[in-house]
């Protein structure tokens, strides 16, 4: 009896190069969407963009644009950033005491928080006040969340379970420890379909 | 001038469920498309005419700024979001090749098999390189070694050498329409089967099997 | 995913990245302990021990597992296979004690790859050993996991070379997503680097240099 298909196709081998990956700067360019605050220092009309208008822009006037153009136009000095809301020292410090109390996931300030607050602290430092803090804050709050993340995929495993709600995660989150636990998933799920001789999932078949 | 850069979308790329698609929903089309096809372990249908309608604005954009003057603020914007639309484009397409050299055999067999008036898996580009992948691939193992081979040992059903996409592989996924009843398979003899209600914007992670049909539906979204 | 068993497809046909995977090969390599059921014929080269022309009946001797599974047939008996210790009941109790304790890399390789195939061959224990193979895997993942995923720039020969070479390949992945992420974080991702392959390589000749 055998589970596997043709020897030549084992499972264990089946892993390398996988289209199911997601580059770390991808994500980031997804992050790069978000809308952003930023005060001007130049006049132009209304842009009516492919993906939606922006603008008209106003020195002085705060206006919203996605974070790629904010950064554009920090680096060539065409504007200032206002930072997110959260992205302040005392609702960090919030986020990271509750997180730390909490078994489960805590809701996150913004579903690309990891990626802005690396973006706009790279990029825009002199405009973000305490910005090292921040970092650090921010960090934290990723660290704890990452070790819950392998809490909870010990226990998936472990329970066997095949489903699990995951609110609160984050894309970038997810990411880090997709490949590792899909790959494992998979192994298992070929492990115990040795146990079912005969089955839909073990194919067996008799001579 | 510039303002006329992007119209709305001619005729051609109407969506079939709605009336009108504005440029905007049209991106965020293809950037579904793009993650959906990432993180699926098979191929998805083709989503030529999403393609072709992003491709057709880029087109547009790109022969509006070439009328406009060198350091056109404006322009220099467009450039870059035209980039960004380009990358997402090229990635979907990218990955989509990526599978059909994984999957080629089964890919093939199921567009052989499909029902006529049912939508076809591939764009006619894509079965065009499918098929052509198949005969080299053909070419090259006989080349290299079948010809050398026994008689009786020089036939290769790639059909049964190349895995088949599986799709027992977890995904995760959001709900972008709300969904009642989905059947959860137990995974041990000792669990039980059942159900879950897939609430608006959750998050799940789960078997692909389970939830392939609200992938191609459109009410959840793979990440 | 079909439902064929054993199919002698030539070897190196899987088109993807296991094409010509090593892993695979050398899996199918693996030696099983045997007994020749009946007379193999003109097949006495092949045991080095004797000098006859046949392979007797009764002979134990050693078979790679593809060669094993090729003959094997469950109705006619031409040989019988003994099960490697390993997945015998000592060493399953063993492994329901604390998974984690085992050099799996000494064990097996192909602790996981070999078991499995294994259960090709009919014996009354074979429940119980794919129910051992899962729950080794299970016991083991956290380890596997965390080793994986603190490892960065740490030395984790010492880890690494205890796991079976499927574990391996899982701990590969964690570090991946560990890594790509980190080198992102550091603003890395759009350097280029030498390939560790290169890196390796320099090291090995100037590790050949100093001996």
């Amino acid at each position: 009896m055998t589970s596997l298909s043709t020897p030549r196709c084992f499972w264990l081998v089946r892993f390398a190069a996988r289209e199911t990956a997601m580059d770390p700067s991808e994500v980031e360019f997804l992050a790069e969407k978000q809308l952003v605050k930023i005060i001007p220092n130049f006049s132009l009309d209304k842009i009516y963009l492919i993906g939606g208008d922006l603008g008209p822009f106003n020195p002085g006037l705060p206006v919203e644009v996605p974070v790629w153009l904010a950064l554009n136009l920090k680096q060539r000095q065409k504007c200032r950033i206002i930072p997110p809301d959260w992205m302040d020292v005392e609702k960090l410090e919030e986020m990271r005491e509750l997180e730390r109390k909490e078994d489960a996931f805590t809701p996150v300030p913004s579903p690309h928080y990891m990626e802005l607050t690396k973006l706009l602290l790279n990029h825009a430092s002199d405009n973000i006040p305490k910005a090292d803090e921040i970092r650090t804050l921010v960090k934290d709050i990723w660290d704890t969340r990452i070790a819950k993340l392998r809490l909870s995929a010990d226990s998936f495993i472990s329970q066997q379970e095949a489903h699990a709600q995951l609110d609160n995660l984050t894309l970038m989150e997810i990411n880090t420890v997709r490949e590792f636990l899909l790959d494992s998933l998979n192994c298992m799920y070929k492990l115990r379909s040795n146990l079912q001789p005969g089955s839909r999932k073990g194919q067996l078949t008799d001579y | 001038e510039n303002e006329s850069m992007s119209d709305s979308l001619s005729d051609d790329c109407v969506s079939q469920e709605e009336d009108v698609m504005t440029p905007a929903e049209l991106i965020s089309k293809l950037e579904e498309a793009w993650l959906n096809e990432k993180f699926s372990p098979e191929l998805l249908e083709n989503r030529s005419e999403v393609v072709e309608c992003v491709m057709e604005q880029l087109t547009h954009m790109e022969s509006n700024l070439q009328r406009v003057k060198k350091g056109d603020a404006k322009a220099s914007v467009h450039r870059m979001e035209i980039d960004r639309i380009r990358f997402v484009l090229s990635s979907y397409l990218r990955s989509r090749l990526q599978k059909i050299e994984k999957f080629f055999p089964h890919v093939l067999e199921k567009e052989k098999s499909r029902a006529e008036g049912q939508p076809s898996l591939l764009s006619p580009e894509e079965f065009a390189f499918a098929k052509e992948y198949y005969a080299n691939t053909e070419t090259y193992l006989k080349a290299v070694a079948l010809k050398r081979m026994p008689p009786n040992l020089q036939a290769v059903d790639l059909l049964k050498a190349v895995p088949e996409p599986c799709l027992d592989s977890f995904v995760f996924l959001q709900v972008k329409e709300r969904q009642e009843n989905i059947f959860v398979e137990p995974e041990t003899d000792d669990q039980r089967e059942y159900v879950v209600d897939l609430e608006e914007g959750s998050q799940h992670l789960m078997r692909y099997r389970t939830i392939a049909p609200l992938v191609y539906s459109g009410a959840v979204q793979l990440i | 995913m079909d439902t064929q068993s054993y199919c002698p497809v030539p070897p190196g046909v899987g088109m993807e990245e296991n094409f010509l995977s090593l892993d695979d090969i050398l899996l199918s390599h693996e030696r099983l302990p045997v007994r020749t059921e009946c007379v193999f014929p003109r097949l006495g080269f092949l045991e080095k021990s004797s000098d006859t022309q046949d392979i007797p009946e009764a002979t134990k001797m050693e078979l790679p597992l593809w060669l094993s599974k090729g003959l094997y047939e469950r109705k006619r008996k031409v040989l019988s296979v003994e099960l490697p210790k390993v997945y015998r009941e000592g060493w399953r109790t063993v492994f329901t004690a604390d998974p984690n304790v085992v050099d799996l890399h000494k064990m097996g390789p192909y602790y996981y790859g070999l078991g499995s195939q294994m259960l090709h061959f009919d014996s009354p224990e074979n429940p119980d050993i794919a129910q051992a193979l899962l729950q080794t895997f299970i016991g083991r993942f956290r380890r596997t996991m965390d080793s994986s995923q603190n490892a960065y720039n740490e030395d984790t020969s010492a880890l690494v070379e205890r796991l079976d070479s499927l574990e391996k390949v899982l701990f590969r992945s964690g570090q991946n997503g560990l890594n790509s992420f980190q080198s992102w974080e550091k603003g890395q991702a759009s350097q280029l680097t030498a390939s560790s392959l290169v890196l390796n390589y320099r090291k090995r000749k100037l590790a050949d240099v100093q001996t």
